[in-house]
């Protein structure tokens, strides 16, 4: 039965992605690890260890129940902004590159703001399913989970972190959406939040010359160049691409080849097979979790299924979006494919959390199938 | 809200991003497939460096015990610009004048150089050195950049100049020992082709192509800087003293023809080329051809008693200095009535030699000017060597013999007289004249090794005892070359005072005069010659060229360890 493979069809997904993205990491990463550290696989070593824990959590939250996440909601929201709070305390939170997004705890840095995305998504599954129909309602289904939101927006915008602020705060919003808030009080939001976004954009002259840089590259040169960069990756790529370990544009030409730009090595050594393979896939990833969402009986589990898998597809398009300058550049990584650790874990711990979700409503549907005639009964008594 | 209001809502979203993936997947599809093919060969190309590797030229090395550098290479910038780009930028202007205050050049003439915005190349200066490089670059302006250059420099300036010859800007030899040996000094100019990383720097895995150069080899001399600097100086007095046009002089080892030293005046300081006018570069030494007058008189006398039509003692009637042969008037400078043959050339009476010539006959003479290599290049490793003038005996005049024998109607380079000297003082053999020892490459490898060469023997041994004997008189008291003579040793040499000719005749003002000898005589060990064109007042040789002979070789037997009279071992190296 094809329902039933759903959840095992989840995981190939993932798996093809994490392996995908392992092989082109060791390429992507060589020319960097070993010019700072010496080591060709330095990146890669790091972060075979990282997909070693992140495969445990992801394990591990395939098994538990996960309406225990209903229960800790608001513990793991509190938390997650109390990481989001404490990062931005200089001394703390370290500095990279102008953005103060880690945490350092001993040998491992972790990155509030990934937590926060899983976070949010819990916390407004657990909302919508407590206030039910009063999602109507402009207090609860509106103000409320709205002021959540901007709180968590707010912090992580003040990292910055504007890619994953944008992220956040597009799913909420499609939660809301889903959730049965209003659609034209929806549309203000979009509106004020887009209102908002161009305040920020406006703001910030780095935002800015991104933003030219990506209508008017002609004017900006120095920040069209990376995404020339990106652009060239591709197209040296073309249809079967130039064999792996054998871009160029890993070789400091790219930036962040390695992080951000991955898609752009793998469409330089893959060719357009590879990359337009990962997008479906996301596609493919994406109608698994809204097939499981529609499955799930409970709201809860159902708004669970729905957040975590626009989280990932909507980070994936945001990136491929980026990488191939179909939108102006912001800092947010591909998905089970770019370099570092805490994106990975959370990541995949939603994935655990969407395979549980995923086994316990295919358990009920085969639950239904054996009480087919109870349905049929329950039907005509209805009818 | 139902859950069917809720699927719905939820298929619309699903909508939403599928066409936005697809969106998407049709950007992919259109950056890696759709790229105009000229962009993508751009972009293909993008970092692909392909630049030539310059190699050190070789170093010359003068053949002292020292073993001093005489010419080397020393590594300079060449600064260059991109006018396009400096033009796009708008800082043609501002670049020419603040590049122009640090080179020392006037802002207009920069941009000049710099006004061509269709241009991607331009030189702003050549061969600058390191510091002001350094300076200029420091600026960081964009469109100027170095490539690297070597420049040759010559430590001794103009000592050697003509021997030495110089390489031009391109590094490629283009007179003396520059050119003759080029072929080992340039080695061969490696060449890359790899690509730059994004931080422009050379990826190696990526080498396409990497053929290393060949270092250019070592020349080493034979000539001494010792030795030539005694010549230089005394040819630098004698051009003041004599107010000469010009002046030069070689020495020679005579037993294996090794040049020990080869100057000229006017000279020329080496590193200064590019202004040296080319009288100052002509190596007259070996590119001058000029009648050797008196000094001829050798191969005349040589050649008849090699054949044993005369000896020694044997009296000439010298007509009392005036003698008509065949219609023409024969003149000596010191009238005598009647010589030995040995007079005859130690007063140097033309008319005695004349007579001897014509005993000897014109085709017996003629064959020892061609075994003496008159009229001939005597090979020397230098380039721009005359091989002088002799017509061939058919077409002599009734009076050639007698003139030719004197020196006159005949022309030769100061090597290839000194060649007639050194062949007396060496047993009759004559021996080919040469300057380089030995060609080194920088593995150590020896290329090529200079070797005393018999070019020929005109004269039998005893002929050339006997010469000897008549050349050592010359220096004696009653003798023309007196004042050639060095106390202690025995010196043999031959004056020629000859007057240059002139349109239709012989100066009366203008002479060459030449000394040429050897010493010492018993166990001759060198050889010189020494030329000095229009010497004003006096103009013999004997008053002009045989003290300046006599200057250098005092220094030069002192200096290689000369005895006076046993065999020594070879000084020098």
């Amino acid at each position: 039965m094809m329902r039933a493979r759903v959840p095992g069809l989840i995981v190939a997904i993932v798996m093809i992605l994490l392996v995908l993205g392992i092989v082109i990491l060791a390429s992507a990463s060589s020319v960097r690890g070993e010019t700072y550290f010496l080591d060709a696989q330095y990146f890669l070593k790091r972060q075979l260890i990282w997909l070693g824990v992140a495969l445990f959590v992801c394990a591990l939250c395939a098994r538990i129940d996960y309406h225990v996440w209903r229960k800790l909601a608001f513990p793991i929201g509190l938390l997650s902004l109390f990481l989001l709070v404490v990062v931005l305390i200089p001394g703390i939170g370290v500095r990279i590159g102008g953005s103060r997004r880690w945490l350092h705890l001993g040998p491992v840095s972790l990155q509030p703001s990934e937590a926060a995305k899983l976070a949010t998504v819990i916390l407004f599954s657990a909302w919508m399913a407590l206030m039910g129909p009063r999602m109507r309602n402009l207090k609860e289904g509106l103000l409320l989970p709205l002021m959540a939101l901007g709180l968590f927006c707010g912090l992580i915008f003040l990292e910055p972190d504007f890619g994953t602020t944008v992220l956040i705060g597009m799913v909420g919003m499609l939660l809301l959406y889903l959730g049965g808030t209003r659609i034209w009080i929806l549309g203000i939001i979009a509106l004020l939040g887009l209102a908002g976004f161009v305040v920020a954009v406006i703001h910030d002259p780095v935002r800015l010359g991104r933003v030219l840089a990506f209508l008017r590259p002609d004017l900006y040169p120095a920040v069209a160049y990376h995404l020339g960069q990106s652009k060239d990756a591709f197209s040296l790529g073309g249809f079967a691409g130039r064999g792996l370990g054998e871009s160029i544009q890993k070789h400091f030409y790219l930036p962040e080849a390695h992080t951000d730009f991955i898609l752009a090595i793998i469409g330089e050594e893959l060719g357009v097979i590879a990359t337009v393979g990962v997008a479906l896939l996301f596609l493919g990833l994406m109608a698994c979790g809204f097939f499981v969402a529609r499955q799930t009986p409970d709201p809860f589990g159902r708004h669970l299924a729905v957040g975590i898998t626009l989280m990932h597809v909507i980070q994936a398009g945001i990136n491929i979006g980026v990488v191939t300058g179909a939108g102006p550049t912001k800092g947010i990584p591909l998905p089970f494919i770019s370099y570092g650790g805490s994106s990975l874990i959370i990541a995949l711990a939603g994935i655990g959390i969407l395979v549980n979700i995923a086994r316990q409503a295919l358990a009920f549907e085969r639950d239904d199938e054996t009480f087919d005639g109870l349905d049929a009964i329950d039907s005509a008594k209805s009818g | 809200m139902t859950d069917r209001d809720r699927n719905i809502r939820l298929e619309w979203l699903a909508l939403a991003l599928a066409l936005a993936f697809a969106g998407l997947v049709v950007r992919l599809v259109y950056l890696h497939l759709l790229t105009d093919e000229t962009i993508r060969q751009s972009v293909e190309d993008k970092g692909t460096i392909v630049k030539p590797i310059l190699t050190g030229r070789g170093r010359i090395l003068e053949g002292s015990k020292a073993g001093n550098i005489v010419a080397l290479n020393v590594g300079m910038f060449d600064l260059c610009a991109d006018p396009a780009l400096l033009a796009k930028s708008n800082l043609t202007g501002q670049v020419a004048s603040s590049l122009g205050t640090v080179l020392g050049v006037t802002s207009e003439e920069l941009r000049g150089r710099l006004n061509h915005p269709e241009k991607r190349f331009a030189y702003v200066a050549r061969q600058v050195p390191d510091d002001l490089v350094h300076q200029i670059m420091d600026l960081k302006t964009p469109g100027i950049f170095t490539r690297e250059t070597t420049l040759r420099r010559y430590p001794q300036g103009g000592t050697m100049c003509h021997a030495l010859g110089f390489s031009n800007l391109e590094g490629v030899g283009s007179a003396g020992v520059e050119l003759i040996a080029d072929k080992y000094l340039k080695g061969s100019e490696g060449f890359l082709e790899s690509r730059l990383d994004g931080r422009r720097r050379e990826m190696y895995g990526w080498r396409v192509q990497d053929i290393q150069p060949q270092e250019g080899a070592d020349v080493y001399l034979t000539l001494d800087e010792n030795v030539q600097y005694m010549v230089e100086m005394a040819l630098d007095r004698a051009m003041e003293k004599h107010r000469a046009r010009g002046a030069w002089a070689i020495v020679q080892r005579i037993r294996t023809g090794e040049i020990l030293a080869l100057a000229n005046r006017p000279n020329f300081d080496l590193n200064e080329f590019r202004t040296a006018r080319p009288e100052q570069m002509l190596n007259r030494a070996i590119g001058q051809v000029y009648e050797p007058g008196s000094t001829f008189k050798v191969v005349a006398i040589a050649g008849a008693l090699n054949e044993g039509i005369i000896t020694t003692n044997q009296i000439f009637n010298t007509e009392n200095g005036r003698w008509s042969y065949m219609g023409k008037i024969l003149r000596d400078y010191h009238p005598y009535s009647q010589l030995t043959v040995s007079d005859v050339f130690k007063k140097s009476s033309n008319i005695g030699t004349a007579k001897i010539a014509i005993q000897l006959g014109n085709e017996r003479f003629y064959k020892y000017l061609k075994g003496f290599s008159i009229g001939h290049k005597t090979g020397v490793d230098l380039p721009g060597e005359e091989a002088g003038l002799l017509t061939p005996v058919e077409k002599w005049s009734g009076i050639s013999v007698s003139r030719i024998a004197i020196g006159q109607g005949v022309a030769v380079t100061a090597l290839q007289m000194l060649g007639v000297a050194n062949a007396v003082a060496n047993d009759g053999f004559l021996m080919k004249p040469y300057l380089i020892r030995r060609v080194v490459a920088k593995d150590g490898t020896v290329l090529y090794k200079g070797a005393p060469e018999v070019m020929g023997r005109p004269i039998r041994g005893d002929t050339a005892q006997k010469m000897r004997d008549l050349m050592a008189r010359v220096t004696e008291p009653g003798g023309t070359g007196t004042k050639g003579a060095i106390e202690g040793y025995q010196v043999g040499g031959k004056t020629g005072s000859a007057q240059k000719p002139t349109a239709g005749g012989y100066s009366e003002t203008d002479y060459m005069a030449t000394f040429v000898g050897f010493l010492p005589v018993q166990n001759p060990e060198i050889s010189i010659i020494v030329t000095v064109d229009e010497p004003q007042p006096f103009h013999t040789g004997g008053l002009v060229a045989a003290p300046i002979f006599k200057e250098i070789a005092e220094q030069a037997v002192r200096y290689l360890d000369i005895s006076p009279s046993a065999q020594t071992g070879l000084a020098g190296p």
